[in-house]
């Protein structure tokens, strides 16, 4: 081992100041090199940073405008620095109550699409049923049809019914269009769950009320979860489907929309960034909250 | 007798006629079997042998579809899972992953009603030397502190049954070892009648006190694991616990309490009383530690043990406590034999004539076919 190893040290020794000559060439690299190179380790970032400017650059001119001061009706071009729009959010006749009326919406359908979405992923992901596949294909339906035929069918089929468009028909077609998203959220839980959880739970004494509510629901609770918020997020800014059911019932969007045809006050954006902030603070409360779960466990 | 019943008021296991058929693939054959209070009883078997379902069925997780389960002397055959005194250490544990380690051992005893679990669960967790981590999540705990944090929560529980559905199988074979040791100390600490299902047989017999082999839905033999060992009474017990080499043979007569039989042309003895199987074609087995190996050149009369020639080593493989050796027998049969590494002959090598002879006490007579189940069952 020695013997090899010698003659080997030696030679390294020989050719060893002619070789230290070449690594400093590295430092001497010439400006443009350096730049490239400096360009190809963060390419990754790079990218990241103008994939998320571009996702939140729209949020960011809504937020603007909102302490605009506009000249005339309508809030496109900037006139002048003002609070005078978050000082009186409500200040348009007709948002507060469109506002209301979309969170009630939006409550409601979001109540009754996690309950129904919950017991439908269930069924499907723990039982063998006549017209199970044909259950899971129809569930994609909703998502895959083009919202102006969902909601124009949808329409046509209160008509036929004679059923009065207003706040009702805009809740049916609401928690029609959440159901699937929260189905498939939550059915994603459900099949990753280990049925023997269960039995463990009943070999312990729980009774199959007690099954459910301390080892399966917190279980599949972040699917359910995850269902619901995707839900209220998506009747709160429906538009489509909901103008072909409204009546003349308001929602917010489509007070914007109304608004729109007339003239924009930045109290629409007032409101936009509010919510666009709630929902930040939303997530931001959630990871804090699993971050500090998790160093506490260990 | 008084004693026998105060025992079987704690935690005798009894099966009545139970068994247990999914259409009409029967899984279970109609068995009776009776788990004395205190033991640790091993069911062995290879997989899907009805085991598992047999375990499921006391833990009442699978309905049989005849026959009855007894929990000390009470019929528990018609009772959910939650009122049955028995608790279960899952295959891969099944800890529940949204509660803390401390929770999931609470969760028994806080069903039950109870409030003041904190006690208890420290002292079961000290028990299985997990006390430190009580606030981790399963998830954070490694393969091995999982399984003792199953056997904590069952535990805990004080059941009269404790089912063990092979809890060991997803550790590696040292941490295996180290907690079939482990499994054996708290059951003599707690004194509760385990059951252990498990296919793999040196742990049933490292573990057990009694050992029921089951082999396609039936209970082939029942027995400590040296009986089961030394005297199996079917092929299948024969070759699942260690290897035996079988040797066809026909009954020539008896002489004081031995058959004496023709082995292709070599006259051998089995002691009667060894032989589990009645006719004149008797299967002699005999374990392979138990048959000496010499050089044909060595060897000598031999006396009164049975004693093959002309055989001719085909293979050898050092294992270092013992040296294996596969040796062709004039009528062509392979034949192991475990030879100590004592004083190791140097002209065992292949391709040498040897010798082979045992003590006739040491044989076992099984009967010829494949068991069949009138034959088989005795449990």
């Amino acid at each position: 081992m020695t013997a090899t190893l010698t003659p080997q040290t030696g030679g390294s020794h020989a050719g060893g100041s002619h070789r230290r000559a070449t690594p400093p060439a590295a430092h001497q690299l010439s400006a443009p090199a350096r730049a490239l190179r400096w360009l190809r380790r963060n390419v990754v970032t790079l990218f990241g940073i103008l994939a998320l400017a571009y996702m939140t650059l729209p949020n960011l001119v809504v937020l603007l405008f909102s302490f605009n001061d506009p000249n005339g009706k309508f809030n496109y071009t900037w006139n002048g620095f003002t609070l005078d729009a978050w000082k009186d959010p409500f200040g348009v006749a007709g948002i507060k109550d469109s506002l209301i009326t979309s969170l009630e919406i939006a409550f409601l359908s979001t109540l009754f699409a996690t309950v129904l979405g919950t017991a439908v992923a269930f069924a499907l992901g723990r039982y063998r049923f006549r017209g199970r596949g044909l259950t899971n294909t129809l569930l994609f339906v909703p998502m895959s049809m083009p919202e102006v035929v969902m909601g124009a069918s949808l329409g046509t089929l209160f008509l036929n019914m004679r059923i009065s468009f207003g706040f009702w028909t805009i809740l049916i077609a609401h928690v029609m269009f959440c159901l699937s998203f929260v189905v498939v959220a939550v059915k994603a839980r459900v099949l990753g769950m280990d049925p023997k959880l269960e039995e463990a739970a009943q070999d312990l004494y729980a009774s199959p009320t007690q099954t459910f509510l301390r080892v399966t629901l917190p279980i599949a609770a972040p699917g359910i979860g995850a269902g619901a918020l995707l839900a209220f997020s998506l009747s709160f800014d429906d538009f489509v489907i909901t103008n072909f059911n409204s009546g003349d019932t308001v929602t917010f969007p489509m007070f914007v929309w109304g608004a729109a045809q007339r003239g924009t006050p930045p109290q629409i954006n007032v409101i936009g960034s509010a919510m666009f902030f709630i929902a930040i603070a939303v997530v931001i409360v959630g990871q804090v909250r699993t971050n500090r779960r998790k160093q506490k466990a260990s | 007798m008084s004693e026998q019943q105060r025992a079987g008021a704690s935690g005798d296991v009894n099966l009545v006629g139970l068994s247990k058929s999914f259409g009409s693939n029967t899984v279970v054959q109609p068995t009776d079997l009776t788990i004395p209070a205190g033991s640790f009883f091993a069911v062995l078997g290879a997989s899907g042998c009805g085991k598992t379902t047999t375990l499921r069925m006391i833990a009442g997780l699978e309905e049989p579809t005849t026959g009855q389960v007894l929990i000390g002397g009470q019929d528990v055959t018609g009772l959910p899972p939650y009122k049955r005194p028995v608790n279960t250490v899952f295959q891969n544990y099944a800890l529940f992953p949204h509660l803390s380690v401390a929770e999931n051992v609470a969760f028994g005893l806080r069903r039950k009603g109870r409030k003041d679990v904190d006690g208890p669960v420290k002292e079961m967790l000290e028990l299985v030397e997990l006390g430190h981590l009580g606030g981790r999540k399963p998830a954070q705990l490694s393969g091995g502190q999982q399984q003792r944090v199953a056997v904590a929560r069952a535990l805990i529980n004080h059941p009269q049954v404790l089912l063990l559905d092979e809890p060991l199988g997803a550790l590696d074979l040292k941490l295996r070892r180290q907690m079939q040791l482990e499994l054996k100390r708290i059951q003599t600490e707690v004194g509760i009648t385990f059951v252990h299902v498990t296919h793999d047989q040196e742990e049933a017999m490292t573990m057990a006190d009694t050992i029921a082999v089951m082999n396609g839905g039936v209970v082939e033999q029942l027995g400590s694991p040296a009986d089961l060992y030394e005297s199996p009474r079917t092929k299948f017990v024969a070759n699942f616990l260690g290897q035996s080499n079988l040797l066809d043979t026909r009954i020539t007569g008896t002489s004081g309490g031995y058959l004496l039989m023709d082995v292709h042309g070599t006259r051998m003895a089995l002691p009667v009383d060894r032989t589990a199987a009645q006719g004149d074609q008797v299967v002699m087995g005999i374990r392979p530690e138990k048959i000496a190996i010499q050089h044909a050149s060595a060897a000598d009369s031999n006396g009164n043990r049975n004693r093959i020639d002309g055989g001719v080593i085909v293979d050898s493989s050092f294992i270092g406590v013992s040296t294996q050796y596969t040796v062709r027998m004039p009528w062509a049969q392979e034949i192991t034999v475990f030879e100590q590494n004592m004083e190791r002959d140097h002209r065992l090598v292949p391709g040498a004539p040897v010798v082979l002879h045992w003590n006739p006490d040491h044989g076992f007579g099984l009967a010829p076919e494949p068991a069949t189940a009138s034959a088989a069952v005795k449990a």
